[in-house]
């Protein structure tokens, strides 16, 4: 009687799900070799939606994993080497404390390591999952090749995250895949178009930080973990597709050159070539010599639409957008973000020798273009080349055209640096600078606008008056003919207005398609019921707002602007 | 010593001293009979002998050693006199100073010419464990003599011969973080033995689930900031950016004043007391009889105030207990809404499944703002605000990879003592 009786707890949502400390028990693991073994894997904690039922009637905090998940770690063969870790610490503390330093010797070369290669195979079987994931893992790379070396985490990680890191950079660049870059205060936001994934990352500045103690460091160290292999694995492959020498050498041509100089002054002899690679100012040797790139590009397919190709002769226009210029950097300016968004888009980079190994020209090299400044004033300045801030840089790779320079020159207030992820939908609200650079982007009469406004700026009153003139005049114009028709009309002289035989229109079908739209929409409207409209109101009410509020901004800068303008106006007298 | 000590006694025995034992009468003829001696004894050798003579000889021999460099004895002629015949040199001094400049006579005679060696510092030769240094090296020449090597030596010794003969030594499994680690194509379609093999010979690995592939969050791996965050950002959305901010500081202002306000004990409420006084305050002033009646009155209200106030301590005690109750339980209530992560539900909206709820609720990350007057007006100037660990920490948990858990502290039930110990405590 009793065993018929169906008990609490036995079945359903109580037995799928296993607490931590009971899976914890099961695996025969620490509470850090768990932590880290769900981490590699992959294996999330679950919410119950009845959490009192799971947890068999009482509400004590606990987290709680899928049951069928932690049978799935039980076979991971790191399982394994996790424990044998643990009787490798218990042996060598007991070789210590009774000082036999042979044994001690013997057990540290055969200490127990793991692979966490047919890991990265089975949480992504196929090389594009994995491209798919490897912003995260970039971003993690980058900030661990910051951290300094003191021993805190292993030296040995930060070395290899900024190994990959700087191979990464190398393919970018080599790729031309770069898109869009944004300074924030934060630090700098990448984001490149790898094998038709669109993938973005972040790179801390190059400025000390205070680490923040809240953060779980064996947490980030086990992540670091595995993104460090996964970005190497990603880094071989990519290379692979590029034709590329993997682990990366440079081209031969640059070697020679970098060669030149007395290499002792820089780093030490092993490390460096890999510092020569992280210095991205000479190109990568190649496994099969090939033909010139652009050859590859001009394959036509057919198929595509007018848009693609569109968007592809578009494309390659902007990977060459610095292609002929060159550039200096000055001391002040971060370098290695410069020389990477620089050579990302095919220009010229060098900076002063004694800064940093792996610079190709002088300053004094006459064929500078543009050398880029970050101080108020500088010395010595050449006749053929712009002296321009860092800004510029980035806002011509956001804007895919080459912005003019006036107004990144040395001392002029720069024009804000819009971020190039906010994509404006209809009624948003627009700065006026993304209004100008989609005009230049566009080509529509840029320079004369510019003049335009300087004009305006210069005199005030004057303008004003003359507007109102101009105003005045086109109206008295207007004014002017209306009247002599009517005389005209009135004198019985017959109109200069003749009948002449009619134009055929072109029909724009596009218009008629349009207009016919409307007005079967308008129609619709008129029919439909009373609660419907009301509904319809409703919505329409709401999506107004949008524009509503961008027009309410427009008028608030024009306010701002009109109220900052005798400002502009005695800051350019002082000038 | 013991020839100082004789010089003592035999000084008197010197001529020009006055004898020891001489009788003062005058009679010197009667010379008292020394005691003899046994100078074959050790006991008597150094009291009863006389060794002045050799003493001073050996002196004179070791100062002449010690100052002169050597006796003065065996020194040569030439080295003690010189014969001086009047003439002068100068010829070949000026050809012989450009090649061969002769050291200065002053520097010759300065230099130490004693035949005593200066004495050396013991302690700059002492090896500690000579001893056991010592042994270690002859127990392994005896080792080595016997054909037993040291492990490195046979370690190199098989490597070198698997090189030589061309087969692979056994690979060390290299470190997961070794900087020059090597990379493979690891999605290669390379040969794959046939899968009925692996699985027999339980090579094959278990199937991962389905269920696991699916990322446990929409959210973007890296969220970009708003455009307010730029370096040198725009008017309006520098603007948004710090409304944003400010809304989320006075949500949090409002949350610690609500608390304020539920914990607050009111005190100016009306007590009988307080009541009483207002009551009679006019009063006082008016009757003069009544000063005594009140020292009656307050004894009475003394008595009565406690009485009452015994009584309310007991129903206010019962109030306050359900106070707190109740503040706990809207204090739990406050944190829940708190910290309630918009995106997150969002996020899990979008999805379908309930709100995700740890216990730590998740902590949203304070929103990176930088002030009108911090915006940096160059690159150069530029201070980074926020920190991109903590960044990437907070995106993991909002993406539910890890979970939002604290770092377990540890809280002492009874607090530590302090004592000196007593030899400290009496150096005052």
């Amino acid at each position: 009687m009793g065993g018929l009786q169906k008990k609490k707890y036995e079945s359903g949502s109580a037995t799928n799900y296993i607490s931590r400390n009971k899976a914890r028990k099961k695996l025969s693991l620490s509470l850090a070799d768990f932590r880290r073994l769900c981490i590699l894997k992959g294996i999330y904690p679950h919410e119950p939606k009845h959490k009192k039922k799971v947890n068999k009637g009482s509400t004590a905090p606990r987290t709680f994993y899928l049951l069928k998940d932690i049978r799935f770690l039980l076979h991971e063969p790191i399982v394994g080497k996790f424990r044998e870790y643990k009787i490798f610490v218990r042996k060598l503390r007991k070789a210590y404390g009774k000082a036999e330093w042979s044994g001690v010797q013997r057990m540290k070369e055969n200490k127990p390591a793991y692979k966490l290669d047919h890991i990265i195979k089975e949480r992504y079987p196929t090389f594009i999952d994995a491209v798919r994931d490897v912003d995260d893992a970039l971003s993690m790379c980058f900030l661990f090749s910051t951290f300094a070396r003191t021993g805190k985490c292993h030296v040995q990680t930060i070395q290899l995250c900024r190994r990959l890191g700087v191979e990464w950079m190398n393919y970018i660049i080599t790729s031309r895949s770069l898109r869009k870059v944004f300074l924030s205060i934060k630090g700098i936001y990448y984001q490149a178009e790898v094998l038709g994934q669109t993938i973005t990352w972040i790179i801390p500045y190059q400025f000390a930080h205070d680490h923040p103690t809240d953060v779980d460091y064996r947490v980030m160290a086990t992540f670091t973990e595995l993104y460090t292999t996964l970005l190497g694995f990603v880094n071989f492959r990519l290379y692979q597709t590029l034709n590329l020498v993997y682990p990366p050498k440079l081209d031969g041509q640059g070697e020679f050159s970098l060669k030149s100089e007395c290499e002792e002054d820089y780093a030490l002899e092993s490390e460096s070539y890999s510092e020569k690679l992280a210095a991205l100012s000479a190109s990568l040797a190649r496994t099969v010599p090939s033909v010139e790139d652009e050859e590859a590009e001009l394959d036509h397919f057919p198929a595509e639409g007018v848009k693609k190709k569109k968007k592809n002769l578009e494309q390659n226009k902007q990977k060459k957008l610095f292609e002929g210029l060159k550039f200096f950097l000055n001391r002040e300016v971060p370098r290695e973000s410069l020389a990477f968004v620089i050579r990302c888009f095919g220009g010229e980079v060098s900076w002063d020798k004694s800064l940093c190994i792996g610079s190709t020209y002088d300053e004094t090299d006459e064929t500078i273009t543009h050398h880029i400044v970050d101080r108020p004033t500088i010395d010595k300045q050449y006749i053929n080349r712009y002296y321009i801030q860092p800004q510029w840089v980035y806002d011509c790779v956001n804007g895919k055209i080459l912005l003019p320079v006036e107004e990144y020159f040395l001392g002029v207030t720069l024009p804000p640096h819009l971020s190039p992820f906010v994509e404006e939908s209809e009624g948003d609200y627009v700065p006026p600078e993304k209004l100008k650079l989609l005009a230049l982007q566009k080509g529509e009469k840029p320079p004369e606008e510019d003049e335009e406004e300087e004009e305006e700026e210069e005199d005030d009153e004057d303008d004003e008056e003359e507007d109102d003139q101009s105003e005045d005049e086109d109206e008295a114009e207007d004014e002017a003919s209306l009247a002599e028709m009517e005389e005209k009309r009135a004198q019985g002289k017959s109109l200069s207005v003749k009948v002449t035989p009619g134009k055929v229109k072109p029909e724009n079908r596009m218009r008629t398609e349009q207009e016919e739209k409307a007005e079967e929409k308008r129609l619709a409207i008129m029919m439909m019921k009373k609660r419907e409209k009301y509904l319809y109101d409703k919505i329409m009410f709401g999506k107004k707002r949008h524009v509503r509020e961008a027009n309410k901004l427009a008028a608030k800068r024009k306010a701002h602007d009109d109220a900052n303008k005798p400002d502009k106006k005695k800051k350019k007298k002082k000038c | 010593m013991a020839a100082v000590r004789r010089h003592k006694r035999v000084a008197a025995a010197q001529p020009g001293f006055l004898p020891i034992k001489s009788s003062l009468d005058g009679n010197s003829s009667v010379i008292k009979r020394r005691k003899r001696v046994n100078k074959n004894k050790k006991k008597s050798w150094n009291r009863f002998s006389d060794i002045q003579d050799v003493e001073e000889f050996l002196d004179d021999v070791r100062l002449q050693e010690r100052a002169t460099g050597g006796l003065i004895a065996e020194k040569t002629d030439d080295t003690l006199f010189f014969v001086d015949t009047g003439e002068t040199e100068e010829k070949d001094t000026q050809a012989r100073k450009c090649k061969h400049s002769k050291p200065l006579r002053i520097d010759l005679i300065l230099q130490p010419d004693s035949h005593i060696q200066a004495p050396k510092n013991v302690l700059a030769f002492q090896q500690p464990n000579a001893k056991k240094q010592r042994r270690i090296s002859e127990r392994a020449a005896k080792l080595a003599a016997m054909g037993v090597l040291p492990r490195r030596e046979k370690l190199l010794q098989l490597r070198s011969a698997a090189a030589a003969s061309g087969l692979s030594v056994k690979e060390h499994p290299v470190a997961n973080n070794n900087p020059d680690r090597a990379f493979y194509d690891l999605w290669s379609a390379g040969k794959t033995a046939d899968p009925y093999y692996l699985e027999q010979t339980k090579k094959k690995l278990v199937k991962r689930p389905d269920r696991l592939n699916e990322k446990p969050s929409v959210l973007p791996a890296v969220e970009v900031i708003a455009p307010g965050g730029s370096y040198n950002p725009d008017f309006f959305s520098h603007q948004d950016l710090l409304r944003e901010a400010h809304e989320v500081e006075l949500k949090k202002q409002k949350a610690e004043e609500k608390l304020a306000r539920q914990l607050a004990v009111n005190e100016d409420k009306a007590t009988e007391e307080s009541t009483f006084k207002e009551q009679v305050e006019g009063l006082i002033e008016e009757e003069e009889i009544e000063p005594q009646e009140p020292e009656g009155d307050t004894e009475d209200t003394v008595m009565g105030p406690t009485a009452t106030q015994e009584k309310k301590t007991e129903k206010q005690r019962k109030k306050e207990k359900a106070q707190r109750i109740k503040v706990k339980k809207s204090l739990y209530n406050i944190i829940n809404k708190n910290t309630k992560v918009g995106e997150v539900v969002t996020c899990c909206s979008l999805i379908g499944i309930e709100s995700v709820l740890f216990f730590r609720r998740f902590q949203t990350p304070d929103l990176d703002v930088q002030l009108s007057d911090e915006l940096a007006s160059s690159l150069r100037s530029l201070k980074p605000e926020g920190s991109i660990l903590k960044d990437r920490f907070k995106s993991l948990q909002k993406r539910n990879i890890i979970e939002p858990r604290e770092r377990a502290r540890f809280n002492r039930k009874y607090k530590l003592k302090y004592s000196e110990k007593r030899a400290f405590r009496e150096i005052e």
